[in-house]
């Protein structure tokens, strides 16, 4: 009798999922048809005036840091609290998670390959209204040096190399500096976060120093991305 | 409809049934991972145009694919990972507290 329950319960989830596969496959059947007839316009837009408004070849970044930015200050803001529940949440400060010692080949390789994930991390920022890449993706490479530091030696010597303290106020400068370059589009007599709009001399496109203030606030959100990482794996592994 | 719609259909009922059949609460992270990545999937499919380049305009190109689905696929892995950091966190102190992840013990403890 058990058993029959069990198995009919497992039925009822399977049939549960498939419904729903049924009904998403109507929904997307429908959102194809639509895509196909019609015309986007706010893309086309950014596509055709993107380069000229906001001085940026890379499209996706002048949607993230010039049209949208007040939506990447809420994403960043997200990262910043997560960081600060972790390191509220996970207190304690001896690491046990750590298994059996590495071979020489492991500590190694991590010595030879963190000068280079710095420079990836570095031109990534730097080059992110040119090229792939900006402040998520480089920050998420800068913060690779403190994980891979954990992970080889133990947390004690990533924390000696890299403090908390110091973790905490370069995310700190990444959040407030972020705010305070969106303050001086104020401070022009536009809106918050405003660009080409405030008379932002933009510069040629296709140059290193150019689309403005995008190059700042990618480099802010770099700074704030890695440490804001490298704090919440430390603060995982941390755990007793 | 192309093929990969239903790439998308799959991966997103394989998550929702691993978070409603698993009992360890690991595997459930593993489910609203598993999930995450689909949509992202989806965004990016619905951003795609046949024989479209990547939107950097360094040179005049006739079709480039829609950038505003990318730049939200970018939230949505900060904002899946930053999520997925905060429930592994939430875990390890329930592990602390019960020495179990079997979420149905977990119900019995209360109180």
């Amino acid at each position: 009798m058990n058993r029959i329950n069990v198995i009919s319960k497992k039925l009822y989830k399977i049939g549960l999922v498939v419904s729903l596969a049924i009904f998403l496959l109507f929904i997307f059947y429908d959102i194809h048809n639509l895509e196909s007839n019609s015309k986007r316009y706010l893309s086309d837009h950014y596509i055709s005036e993107g380069v000229q408004e906001t001085g940026a070849i890379n499209i996706v970044t002048s949607v993230l840091y010039d049209y949208r930015a007040f939506d990447t200050l809420g994403e960043a803001t997200v990262l910043l609290t997560a960081a600060a529940i972790l390191s509220f949440l996970v207190p304690i400060t001896k690491d046990k998670m750590r298994g059996t010692p590495f071979t020489i080949i492991v500590s190694q390789t991590t010595q030879v390959f963190i000068p280079f994930l710095a420079i990836l991390g570095m031109y990534l920022i730097f080059f992110g209204h040119l090229a792939p890449g900006g402040g998520f993706v480089g920050g998420v490479v800068i913060a690779l040096i403190p994980i891979l530091l954990t992970i080889t030696y133990r947390v004690e010597f990533s924390e000696y190399k890299f403090k908390p303290d110091k973790k905490k106020v370069s995310e700190d400068i990444g959040a407030i500096g972020f705010v305070l370059i969106g303050l001086l589009g104020i401070l022009t007599g536009s809106n918050f976060l405003a660009n080409g709009q405030a008379n932002v001399s933009l510069g040629d496109a296709g140059e290193l120093i150019s689309a403005g203030l995008i190059p700042y606030l990618n480099i802010m959100i770099g700074i704030k991305v890695g440490a804001g990482l490298a704090i919440i794996f430390n603060s995982l592994i941390k755990e007793k | 409809m192309q093929i990969s719609y239903i790439a998308v259909i799959i991966l997103f009922c394989l998550g929702i049934y691993t978070i409603i059949s698993n009992k360890n609460i690991i595997k459930m992270v593993m489910g609203f991972t598993i999930l995450e990545s689909s949509l992202i999937l989806l965004l990016i499919l619905i951003s795609y145009t046949p024989g479209g380049t990547a939107p950097i305009l360094d040179r005049q190109y006739e079709i480039v694919v829609d950038p505003i689905p990318q730049a939200l696929a970018l939230t949505t892995i900060v904002i899946g990972g930053s999520v997925t950091a905060v429930m592994l966190a939430v875990t390890i102190k329930l592990y602390k507290r019960y020495r179990t992840l079997n979420v149905d013990k977990l119900r019995k403890l209360r109180g």
